[in-house]
């Protein structure tokens, strides 16, 4: 029996049912692996890295998250260290090795690895790993315009030939980042990794044999196929297109980013075309073709697959996705990536508006859109040393709904089980003090459904401390559906000796200097509403009102529900209120 | 009725009873003639007291001839998950009443637009903010505003509030804020429930401390007063001596003190059968084991290790994705949704799968022919003849063998393409490879081999699996302890009074202050001595120990390490750092001895320990089981055979010391059934567990 004969063992439902369970088992242990031994809040605590498992010709059978955004990232990697080496050429013990952005899709300190595994001297697959190095080197704060500023760039390699470490690689990367420690902690952590997956894909590989397994593998992705078959069906056929826009690149100040997205549906077929989002950018905000796949596989699988597991490439056969070189999902070198995850949430978000007018009850009005994170450092006060901090992502609201209104203060689309820092551990690193953190009341776009809300977060500092942030969405606020309305976009503000500036041309502040009693103030956006807001219960208006989720003022002028002094519903005044509006409209 | 053997004076019994969904079972241990008695009793929701008098009856123990009663309950979980507590308040530092709305802002089903955030226990209207503000250090920052306290109480009152749970940022490092404010709401509101964060939690995280003090006021009102009426209920039976409640920790603790930190009950029953486990361990002369518990709806996992069962500073209440955190000190122990009840149906896909849907107890498995119509894995059990159909719950309840086959057929068979048994078989087979799943999970993020660890089966269904799952794993022992059902009754007859106290204080190892720890450690210590000798009970002979959470400098993580007394006496700090890296090694198959290593919290535990019962030996024998042990053999299904075999049968209660039993066998008991599988080989040892070899060719 050859490696390339076809299986020839088939898997019955049972032994597919167990192997499904059982791969999802394999990618749910190197997930534990790498998250306990990780040496970066990034990875532990906001989980920025993916594991994976797939099958020898780099498809994926099994994605442990990690980041939802990096959907593609792994299968597209794997197939591109194929592709490079050649079946042939790979050996048991072989770890291969990039964090070419062009090729993850994303920036540089994407550190990828992948392990092919034998079972008995055949190709059985590959485990893949993908961790987020907190330092690779490159400009400190400030906004890139280039990949050459942006750290070191590792090609396809062998970081490890059939089981001996290449060390003279390890030299170049530890001369090259400003943290060596950290990041040789993150590489061993990512080795622990896809080696823990190497050996649980081969016991159940031993345990119901290779062609068992992967028949059951086949089968596992042609339900999933079926699955998402069944519910594109679901679909009107249709072309169907929204626009959106982001604030800028950071570069050229106030000069709008065009989104165009469209998506066709044919029987059990759709087509995502994204060949009208704007050109590659000057400022950071670019990724690479993967992630223009990613963001269609993302809406994709939220509107067919939300709930299968394992995430597999079954789910996307009935996927097409048009891309054309050089758009800022598609960029080319040297395009700057460092803030690679910003605009695909948006462009995720403009095709669940795109079908909007076709499936309104499985679509989501949009949401705050960016991860809302803060870089600090400087000297500490308390020991002298350098050090550079992250308050990790902020959460903001998430759209309405057709049945029920959006959930409050939840992290973006860009990441999935990513949790925020505990202000007491942050306020024990970082010479600072968080003065509130609060829900940002009425920043839910109104509606039948109201839209959830962002948060509202103020740092102040301790000690003389360089911030850096970079949000958008300011301007390009989270729209409502359906006559819902927007909500309040993501902003940001400065109170410098005193004085509160809240005029910014847009959200992002590079390497700004705060002295001790200055604030930067972090205001992330709601979600936007949903079906008109005269339609709102006038109970519903009055409970918000009462939680203080939403003013008097705009329960008055957005839903015209009129509360009087005890909190309860004026009907009367209410009635001729709502009448009103509606022969405004 | 409760006087038959009132004749007896304190004989030094001790009394035990855990409450769960169905039953409440008691275990009974009379320390004069070494006897252990058994009751099974229906629990009774409205008025769950009367369960436990039921099953003292059953038992034949009375309250007056006990000294200690030893209880454990699920009401702490239910009114957190019925909400059914109190209206609750929450007074928090001004500027973060949301953070316990706004949590940890996760969206771990990440690809659902309908994912669902956690739900507060306390509305937002609820919430009320009081001027202070303390550093990360400790340090005050805004002095505490006594005025603001004051506003908001009145308020409290119009509000007709029944608990209040205070958190106070950093109270963890500097309590006096929240015991200010605990004073003056008392003062204020004498008849409510008044909890500070402090007091549950030493630790940081102000989402998890916040949640943890919010649910202790929640649930506090109802559960102290459950704990209260129990108290007057024994007493008006007579007995008079200590009442003591099982923790989550596996530890006990007085009623008094129940009455306050109510949430510490949180997983009482779980725990003691861990515990039980550990009690097993120690009587076997073993150190390591897995406690593998299999009931209706759920199997769960825990570990002994080193002689002891590992714990977790916190646990998450309600499913991971909507989570109220709960941060305390609790045994680990690891869930899946696979039992007697779970559903065999096929996914949208067309692809199987078995559980988490739970036919539960009404309308049940399709077997019990209370309407279900659902296959689930009792019912495969059934088809397989691994259950018999006229003696389950010893022939308390009859089941349908053939409503089971149509369920099984219907729904799983015919779309399928499988034969009946093929389907049973199947569903099985899944369970197993499901549960060995959450065995491994439990054991790998510890950084241990689960294969190398014997199987401590319990729980209803636990024997029914264990020798499938043991294999699964590839573990070669099974140990089914006496009386399978009633295990976690029986473990809390083992459990010692426990204290735990955790203080957050970063500090590198380099330059950490000695005195500044033993400050921290005695103070602990001394708190946990005054509980000790609060809790009434005299003979315990007290101890303690000492752990930290420890980590790389620059890591995010800490790991909780053991820490003899000897390292910090001679301000070791070579040693430290030693048992550090090696447990980080164990764990995470890395470490890095020559990067420092920095503090993150301190950990102590005073515990109370209780004089154990001795287990007596049960009759011996020859290696053939007794003729009078014997049932009717009948045809079983194996698929290590393939095929159904003339299976032979045992009454487990007439099986004697030294009987040696090879699969494949069944062994048949009150309340559950063991499975030997072909090719295993099965010992009853000197307390009459079965001792099982997975697998030995013979």
């Amino acid at each position: 029996m050859t490696a390339t004969a076809p299986a020839t063992k088939r898997a019955d439902a049972v032994l597919t049912a167990i192997i499904r369970n059982g791969v999802l088992a394999v990618t749910e242990e190197m997930k534990t692996n790498l998250m306990r031994t990780a040496y970066n809040m990034i990875i532990y605590e906001a989980l920025d890295f993916t594991v994976g498992l797939f099958t020898p010709v780099g498809d994926t059978v099994s994605i442990g998250l990690g980041l939802p955004m990096f959907i593609r990232g792994m299968s597209q990697t794997v197939k591109a260290k194929i592709a490079h080496f050649g079946v042939d050429a790979m050996r048991e013990g072989d770890i291969y090795i990039t964090n070419d952005s062009y090729l993850t899709g994303s920036h540089l300190n994407h550190f990828t690895l992948t392990m092919p595994v034998f079972h008995r001297g055949v190709l059985a697959g590959f485990t893949c790993c993908m961790a987020h190095w907190q330092d690779v080197g490159g400009n400190l704060g400030g906004v890139t315009t280039d990949i050459y500023s942006e750290g070191i760039q590792i090609p396809i390699m062998k970081v490890q030939k059939e089981g001996v470490m290449n060390d003279d690689l390890v030299d170049i990367i530890k001369m090259n980042v400003r943290i060596p420690e950290r990041a040789m902690g993150d590489l061993r952590a990512q080795i622990t990794a896809v080696k823990s997956g190497e050996r649980r894909y081969k016991e159940l590989l031993d345990r119901y044999g290779r062609e068992e397994t992967l028949d059951a593998i086949a089968r596992i992705m042609d339900q999933s196929e079926a699955r998402a078959r069944e519910l594109t069906r679901s679909i009107p056929d249709g072309v169907y297109t929204a626009e959106a826009f982001m604030d800028d690149d950071g570069v050229d100040i106030g000069q709008r980013v065009p989104i165009k997205v469209t998506i066709s549906i044919a029987g059990d077929e759709a087509t995502i075309d994204l060949r009208e989002v704007s050109k590659q950018v000057r400022g950071y905000f670019n990724s690479g073709p993967t992630t223009g796949y990613a963001c269609a596989e993302v809406a994709y699988k939220c509107i067919t697959s939300p709930t299968d597991y394992p995430i597999n490439q079954g789910s996307f056969r009935s996927l097409k996705v048009l891309l054309t070189p050089g758009t800022v999902i598609s960029a080319v070198r040297p395009a700057a990536m460092r803030q690679w995850m910003t605009y695909p949430m948006t462009i995720v978000d403009s095709l669940f508006k795109a079908l909007a007018p076709a499936i309104s009850d499985r679509v989501i009005a949009g949401h705050h859109a960016d991860l809302m994170t803060i870089n600090m450092w400087g000297i500490h006060p308390k020991d002298g040393r350098f050090y550079f901090g992250n308050f990790g992502p902020l959460g903001g609201g998430w759209g309405a709904k057709k049945t029920e209104d959006g959930m409050s203060a939840t992290v973006c689309l860009n990441d999935g089980d990513t949790h925020n820092s505990p202000m007491e551990q942050s306020e024990s690193k970082n010479p600072v003090i968080v003065r509130q953190v609060a829900l940002r009341d009425d920043s839910g776009g109104a509606g039948r459904w109201r839209g959830g809300l962002g948060i509202h977060r103020i740092i102040e500092a301790r000690a003389p401390i360089t911030v850096n942030t970079q949000i958008d969405r300011q301007h390009c606020a989270p729209w409502g559906l359906e006559g819902g309305r927007d909500a309040l976009g993501n902003k940001v503000n400065l109170r410098i000796s005193g004085k509160l500036i809240d005029d910014l041309p847009n959200s992002k502040v590079f390497t700004r200097k705060l002295e001790i009693g200055d604030q930067i103030h972090h205001l992330s956006g709601g979600g936007g509403g949903f079906g008109p807001p005269a339609e709102r219960e006038a109970e519903r208006v009055a409970f918000d009102v009462a939680e203080g989720y939403v003013s008097r003022e705009q329960a008055e002028k957005a839903y015209g529900v009129v509360i009087d002094a005890q909190g309860k519903v004026d009907l009367q005044a209410t009635q001729a209120r709502r009448a009103a509006m509606g022969k405004a409209t | 009725m409760s006087n038959t053997s009132g004749v007896q004076s304190k004989s030094g019994a001790r009394l035990a009873a855990d409450i769960g969904g169905t039953f409440t079972d008691v275990a009974a241990f009379r320390e004069g003639t070494g006897e252990l008695l058994y009751g099974k009793a229906l629990s009774t929701p409205q008025k769950l007291v009367e369960g436990i008098s039921q099953g003292v009856d059953k038992a034949g123990a009375t309250f007056a001839e006990a000294d200690i009663f030893l209880h454990g309950s699920t009401i702490a979980i239910n009114t957190m998950l019925e909400r059914s507590g109190a209206r609750t308040a929450l007074i928090v530092t001004k500027g973060f009443r949301d953070i316990y709305e706004i949590g940890r802002i996760n969206r771990p089903d990440a690809y659902n637009l309908y994912f669902r955030k956690h739900r507060p226990l306390v509305q937002r209207s609820l919430r009320f903010e009081v001027v202070e503000r303390l550093t990360a250090e400790g340090d005050v920052d805004t002095e505490l505003d006594e005025a603001t306290v004051n506003a908001v109480c009145d308020q409290l009152v119009a509000l007709d509030i029944e608990a209040v749970g205070i958190m106070l940022l950093h109270s963890y490092r500097n309590n006096e804020h929240e015991r200010r404010v605990k004073a003056i709401v008392q003062q204020r509101l004498p008849h409510a429930f008044v909890s500070a964060s402090h007091e549950l939690s030493q630790e940081y995280r102000e989402f998890e401390r916040c949640s943890t003090v919010v649910a202790n006021a929640y649930i506090g009102p109802k559960v102290s007063s459950y704990v209260a009426g129990i108290d007057d209920h024994i007493a008006r039976n007579g007995f008079e001596g200590s009442f003591l409640l099982v923790q989550s920790s596996g530890g006990l603790y007085e009623s008094a003190q129940a009455k306050q930190h109510c949430i510490r009950m949180l997983e009482s029953g779980p725990a003691a059968g861990v515990i039980g486990a550990r009690a097993l361990c120690h009587v076997l002369g073993m150190t390591e084991a897995i406690a593998f518990d299999m009931g209706g709806t759920t199997a769960k996992a825990g570990v002994i290790h080193n002689g002891d069962a590992l714990t977790t500073g916190a646990a998450l209440v309600g499913g991971y994705n909507e989570a109220l955190p709960v941060q305390i000190s609790m045994i680990d122990i690891f869930e899946v949704g696979t039992g007697g009840g779970s559903i065999a149906r096929l996914d949208a896909g067309g692809g199987l799968c078995v559980g988490p849907v739970s036919a539960g107890a009404s309308p049940g498995p399709a077997c019990y022919g209370l309407g279900g119509e659902e296959p689930t894995v009792t019912d495969a059990n059934l088809i397989l003849g691994r259950l018999d159909p006229r003696r389950f719950l010893g022939g308390e309840m009859q089941l349908d063998l053939a409503a089971a086959q149509r369920a099984m057929t219907k729904r799983v068979g015919e779309p399928l393409g499988l034969s009946l048994i093929a389907a049973a078989e199947g569903v099985l087979r899944i369970a197993a490879t499901t549960m060995s799943y959450a065995v491994k999970g439990v054991s790998t993020e510890r950084g241990l081999d689960a294969a190398a660890f014997p199987l401590i089966a319990y729980g209803g269904a636990g024997p029914l699996h264990a020798c499938a799952v043991a294999r699964e794993i590839g573990t070669s022992m099974v140990i089914i302890p006496q009386s399978p059902g009633h295990f976690c009754a029986f473990g809390m007859l083992f459990s010692d009074l426990r204290y735990d106290y955790v203080r957050t204080a970063p500090m590198r190892l380099a330059d950490a202050s000695f005195d500044e720890i033993e400050t921290l450690y005695e103070g602990m210590i001394a708190e946990g001595m005054a509980a000790l000798a609060g809790s009434g009970i005299a003979n315990a002979q007290a101890t303690t120990s000492r752990a930290a959470d420890m980590r790389y400098v620059g890591q995010e993580h800490s790991v909780t390490i053991d820490l003899p007394a000897e390292v910090f006496a001679s301000q070791d700090r070579g040693a430290i750092k030693k048992h550090f890296d090696d447990v980080h090694l164990q764990r995470y198959g890395t470490c890095a001895p020559n990067e420092p290593g920095e503090i993150v919290s301190l950990r102590a535990t005073v515990s109370g320990l209780m004089k154990k019962p001795d287990l007596s030996p049960i009759a011996s024998g020859a290696a053939a089981p007794p003729e009078a042990a014997r049932l009717p053999s009948r045809d079983v299904y194996f698929t290590e055979l393939g095929k159904a075999v003339s299976t032979p049968i045992f009454m487990r209660e007439r099986l004697l010391s030294g009987n040696r039993i090879e699969g494949p066998a069944l062994v048949e008991e009150h309340a559950s059934t063991t499975v030997v599988l072909p090719g295993d080989h099965l010992e009853v040892d000197r307390f009459g567990n079965l001792m099982i070899e997975i697998g030995r060719s013979h």
